[in-house]
């Protein structure tokens, strides 16, 4: 049951520019394996996309949770190993559409 | 959800996490001819006294003190800004308050206004001012985010920020400013948290800012704020109907 989307759009903080290639790949590394956390608990990530040509930011991501709960949970993990320190960024979260009675 | 910033000497750790804020920017919109009713009002009004009933929270005041059943109250914060109203709910959970706002739109209210609405979990318990009792109808409402700068200091420079801007925190009790804790946006906004206060006036509110200017305390946020005064909810909804009044 995915009923909740959560998009969120980002782009690398300027001292994000100073780390080098090592130090990029190990936080990267980290939040991927947050990433697979989500997914192993039920999340679907639909992908994620560049938007840098028309947009603030530089990529939308795009997932599906069961809920709000579980979004909100995701990104709490994501923050809680700096990922917000290190990217910019914007969320979003929207209930799927049931059609009016 | 765990705490985005370390709790202060003004600021401590909320138990009651799991409640989430529902916080709304609301611009009226340009009426088409009987496109908002009477009904319209009704259903929103029904919509509200069922989320009081099942927990939610309906006002600021609400919110600071859960006793207090004052119902559904907004800021008309239309002389100072671009929304004409701004308010703050509580929701018992993050999907209750989610589920809240759409139905609330399905019912006219987005009919009448272009809203936005913020989500976010509750991280620090309500703080009352400090002096007399006295009556409190103005609302200042401050969202912000940690900008790049916030985000490249060292714990240590964040750890002597914070002790800073609590010296601000207490000269806003010290002006008797009740401010209902502090909410975490960010996983469903770009601002990041959201802090809401009582006050007298607009003057006290400006003699507040001056003191978080003293403190540097922008010097990491970037931050928006609106000022309103408390009215009844049901004042969003006058005049509404293009029926005669």
């Amino acid at each position: 049951m995915t009923a909740v989307v959560w998009i969120h759009y980002a782009r690398p903080r300027p001292h994000w520019y100073a780390l080098n290639e090592i130090d990029q790949a190990a936080r990267k590394t980290s939040w991927k394996e947050i990433a697979r956390a989500s997914e192993s608990s039920g999340a679907e990530r639909v992908g994620q996309f560049h938007v840098r040509g028309q947009h603030d930011y530089e990529t939308v991501e795009i997932w599906r949770f069961a809920n709000a709960e579980a979004a909100a949970d995701h990104w709490s993990r994501l923050t809680a190993f700096g990922y917000n320190e290190w990217f910019a960024f914007a969320n979003n979260i929207g209930l799927a559409m049931v059609a009016a009675e | 959800m765990a705490l985005l910033t370390d709790t202060t000497d003004v600021f401590s750790a909320s138990s009651a996490s799991d409640r989430c804020v529902v916080l709304f920017v609301a611009k009226r919109m340009p009426q088409a001819s009987g496109s908002v009713n009477s009904r319209h009002l009704k259903s929103v009004v029904a919509v509200l006294d069922e989320l009081g009933t099942q927990g939610w929270h309906l006002s600021l005041r609400e919110m600071i003190e859960p006793s207090t059943k004052t119902g559904p109250m907004v800021f008309n914060t239309g002389f100072a800004h671009d929304a004409d109203y701004v308010g703050v709910f509580e929701a018992p959970s993050v999907s209750t308050a989610l589920d809240g706002t759409v139905r609330l739109e399905q019912a006219g209210w987005s009919r009448r206004y272009s809203t936005q609405w913020l989500l976010g979990p509750r991280e620090f318990a309500a703080v009352n001012g400090q002096g007399p009792s006295i009556e409190r109808e103005w609302g200042f409402i401050a969202l912000w985010e940690w900008n790049d700068a916030w985000a490249a200091a060292s714990a240590e420079q964040r750890r002597a920020y914070d002790a800073e801007c609590d010296v601000a925190f207490q000269g806003d009790l010290a002006l008797n400013v009740n401010i209902a804790g502090r909410h975490r946006l960010d996983f469903a906004s770009a601002w990041h948290h959201l802090g809401i206060w009582e006050a007298d006036s607009p003057e006290t509110v400006d003699t507040a800012m001056r003191g978080h200017e003293d403190a540097a305390d922008f010097m990491y946020t970037t931050s928006r704020h609106y000022i309103g005064r408390r009215r009844p909810l049901a004042e969003m909804f006058e005049h509404a109907s293009g029926e005669p009044q």
